[in-house]
């Protein structure tokens, strides 16, 4: 990996720069608003109905006796207007693109196109920034080494494999991970381009933040009534985090803007680290859970962590149940028609359910209300993966795909429109 | 509804004024390309690797083995690139907003609003109509009375009742549809907009296509390698159809202007009324069928079935089987991440694996290539839904979501990026 002493500083212009670098391989992805989700946060939790039906498109109270008997309590009025930045759309269908061709790109400035081919590039990951190394590898014919656990999910896999990587598959453990990578490193001289923890990969998937903001105000300039009356800017913004590499990127790219920047975490089986290491002052350096957040299952990095306990570039950090996620992941789906993978809705999980949140929310964005940007991170799921999250009992699947009328009669229909 | 001889003619011009009657009540909604599916549907049939198993990222030859078999022999290799209009992300998550909120407008502009208001408004309608209408007329204070067959999708019935409508169930054949809609008549005088059959609706769903064709050019100019080299504009669009007031619409707007329109169905249990009413030269007025695509189970009405036989307004009708429709409803989904419904996958499943229009497709098209615009009619479908649709066997959904390694194994894991 380029040599951290040499690597850019952790600045704003430094971001600037990288975006500079990699804009010619990655796309600008949309900024897009919902009114029914504008409509949804800035509703008190207690005034949203409960679901009655999964099969209704209810408003979003998690369907758990528990939650709806807590939401009656949940009364915070944040006003919101939110804008989603859909790196969904991004190359290989996740942020982690903008990451792995920068590093790269600052490799090859570093040691020479020549040399970094000769070598080659190895990584251990189990998802998207597996597939974006290979996507950028191949993009400039290097060799590229993926060391994935067992566990990967099969798409993400066969992914990396269709853009032309090696992959090697390792055990679950990191040291079983490691071992691998180093024998790679050792019998071929590739560079470690990890997924996280180094400054070149934080520059690259802080660019989305530049774009975040530019496009909001493009957005806000041609249309106010998009956001919130009188404000030409967002006024804060909310991205996942699992390594950090995403949201200490975030942070260093918005510092010095005004724009404040807040954490999403899930929260099953101690995955979120973040959350309770900022709480105790000290970075927890491992996690085993197996929430359906699975880009988010890793602690966080050094550097990342550096980033993001100054109070200066991360308000704070909020965490969501597994049931809230999926609430937030129907609603993406189901109202806003975007196709996002479990981790990309935690942070409008937070939003909608984390009372918490909405508490600092509401009084910080007053009576005039915020502009408040959501990183939809990717959308690298599969329709089995859904479809395991979302099995119904057989009656009402055969209601949601119109087969049987509401009093159980199977008829064939001559329906209209 | 307005009387037929006080609509407007069937031109494009009437189209374009139909625009700027309803633009402040719709969405522009964007038009996206995905370079992935360019590609597979540049790649003959034969050379896209059948799915080896229901999680790989695959190519995407249906996964039935009479498919595979005869995909072998399909060699056509058109050269296209394709434009997708979301009207998934309309108002009401459909294109009939446009028809209904014309539709309405035009009822006022005749009547006058106190009238209107007075009588209120009626139509039979499983799905997308329905809520259309509801917020039309929610938009303009008129009263709205919906009658749905007990059979609709859950999510439409809640969708159409969250804008106020007042919904009346009946049974399951048009002769209890109408008679209730009759009934409804007789009791409030409301006027009945119909969900295809008209053409103020027809004139309202046209106006996607006038959208389509301009921001096409839009992108062309701006980044002409979006599309086929040198070229500035569409050379065809491909729309699903069911009642036909879509498909009509865009044969209309598009009159004139050398862009082909090409119609796209089901098949299964007789859904492709259109295209064998069209082999037969004679309208087929009756269909019963369980098609998943299920915005297109209804005949061709009287007014689109004159325009689609109109050989110089419509190229061609072309159909597809369930298996292929699902097989493009993944790939819109999953590479495209694109949430959109099945009858909306439709024209997409068409250009990928109906070989006739692949043929005729590279024939017309010519080493060149063509630009082709493709219709995403709605994405109003729930995770339920979707789940029943994509269920796999509870093994391969486990290793889906990789809770177990490829040894069935099941770990936790500290897995980076």
């Amino acid at each position: 990996m380029a040599d951290i002493a040499r690597c850019p500083p952790l600045t704003r212009s430094s971001v600037q720069t990288a975006h500079k670098r990699i804009q010619s391989y990655i796309h600008r992805t949309p900024v897009v608003t919902c009114e029914t989700l504008n409509l949804l946060a800035s509703t008190p939790q207690s005034e949203r109905c409960p679901s009655s039906d999964p099969n209704i498109a209810s408003e979003p109270a998690p369907h758990d006796g528990k939650q709806n008997e807590g939401a009656s309590k949940c009364t915070a009025r944040p006003k919101v207007k939110l804008f989603f930045k859909c790196e969904n759309q991004q190359r290989i269908g996740a942020f982690k693109a903008r990451g792995a061709f920068h590093a790269l790109g600052r490799l090859i400035e570093e040691e020479g196109i020549e040399n970094v081919r000769k070598k080659g590039v190895v990584t251990h990951s189990s998802g998207n920034h597996a597939q974006a190394l290979a996507l950028a590898a191949r993009t400039h014919g290097v060799p590229a080494h993926i060391v994935m656990p067992t566990i990967s999910t099969p798409s993400k896999i066969a992914g990396t494999q269709a853009l032309g990587a090696h992959v090697l598959f390792s055990g679950s453990t990191s040291e079983e991970r490691e071992a691998v990578v180093a024998d790679v490193i050792k019998e071929t001289g590739a560079t470690l381009v990890p997924p996280y923890d180094h400054p070149d990969i934080i520059l690259g998937q802080g660019t989305q933040a530049l774009e975040l903001e530019q496009q909001v105000e493009d957005m806000l300039a041609q249309d106010p009534s998009l956001g919130i009356s009188g404000k030409k800017k967002l006024d804060a913004v909310i991205a996942p985090i699992g390594g950090g590499g995403m949201l200490g990127g975030i942070c260093v790219a918005l510092h010095g803007t005004g724009i404040k920047v807040f954490g999403a975490e899930p929260e099953f089986e101690g995955a979120n680290d973040a959350e309770l290491g900022l709480k105790q002052d000290k970075r927890i350096e491992s996690v085993k859970t197996l929430t359906i957040a699975d880009g988010l299952r890793t602690p966080v990095g050094d550097i990342p962590w550096s980033i993001i306990t100054d109070k200066q570039k991360l308000a704070g950090i909020y965490s969501v149940t597994e049931e809230q996620i999926k609430a937030a992941l129907r609603l993406i789906m189901e109202r806003a028609k975007l196709f996002v993978e479990p981790s990309a809705a935690v942070p409008l999980a937070v939003v909608l359910y984390n009372e918490e949140f909405r508490k600092v929310l509401g009084r910080e964005a007053g009576e005039e209300g915020w502009n408040l940007g959501i990183v939809l991170s990717g959308g690298n799921t599969t329709m089995e993966a859904i479809a395991k999250l979302f099995e119904a009992p057989k009656k009402t699947e055969e209601r949601a795909e119109a087969k049987v009328t509401t009093n159980g009669e199977k008829v064939a229909e001559n329906v209209a429109g | 509804m307005s009387a037929l001889e006080k609509c407007p003619p069937l031109t494009r011009q009437s189209v374009q004024e139909a625009h700027k009657r309803i633009e402040p009540y719709i969405h522009r909604t964007p038009v996206i390309t995905c370079h992935t599916i360019n590609i597979l549907a540049s790649t003959p049939q034969a050379e896209r690797c059948p799915s080896s198993g229901l999680n790989t990222a695959s190519e995407s030859a249906p996964h039935d083995r009479n498919q595979h078999g005869n995909a072998l022999e399909y060699k056509a290799r058109p050269n296209v690139k394709l434009f997708f209009k979301c009207e998934n992300q309309q108002k009401i998550g459909a294109f009939k907003a446009r028809g209904a909120f014309h539709a309405l407008g035009r009822l006022v502009e005749e009547e006058g609003i106190e009238n209107v208001r007075q009588k209120g408004v009626v139509t039979h309608s499983s799905g997308n109509h329905a809520q259309a209408l509801a917020l039309a007329a929610k938009t303009f204070e008129v009263p709205a009375h919906i009658v749905m067959p007990t059979i609709s999708t859950p999510s439409k019935i809640s969708g159409t009742k969250s804008h106020g409508a007042n919904v009346i169930f009946s049974g399951s054949t048009s002769d209890e549809r109408e008679a209730v809609v009759a009934d409804v008549i007789e009791k409030t005088g409301a006027t009945l907009v119909p969900p295809y059959d008209h053409p103020n609706i027809i004139l309202g769903q046209g106006t996607q296509a006038l959208e389509l064709e301009e921001q096409v050019e839009d992108m062309l100019a701006h980044d002409p390698t979006l599309g086929i080299p040198s070229k500035t504009r569409l050379d065809a669009v491909i729309a699903p159809i069911g009642g036909g007031g879509m498909l009509s619409g865009i044969c209309v707007a598009l009159e004139g202007t050398g862009i082909k329109v090409f119609g796209a169905e089901p098949n299964f249990e007789g859904a492709n009324d259109a295209e064998l009413g069209l082999k037969q030269n004679k309208r087929i007025d009756k269909v019963k069928t369980l098609t998943i695509a299920d915005g297109l189970r209804t005949p061709v009405g009287d007014i689109p079935w004159k325009i689609i036989t109109d050989k110089s307004k419509l190229a061609g009708i072309y159909s597809v089987d369930e298996v292929q429709i699902k097989a493009a409803l993944r790939l819109a989904m999953e590479r495209a991440k694109l949430f959109i419904e099945p009858s909306a996958a439709v024209p997409l499943a068409v250009i990928l694996y109906n070989e006739e229009f692949r043929k005729l497709v590279e024939r017309e098209a010519g080493p060149d290539g063509w630009n082709v615009g493709i219709i995403l009619s709605g994405g109003n479908t729930t995770m339920e839904a979707i789940a029943k649709l994509f269920q796999a066997a509870e093994k391969e959904a486990e290793r889906a979501e990789s809770k177990v390694t490829t040894n069935g194994e099941r770990v936790a894991e500290n897995v980076a990026g």
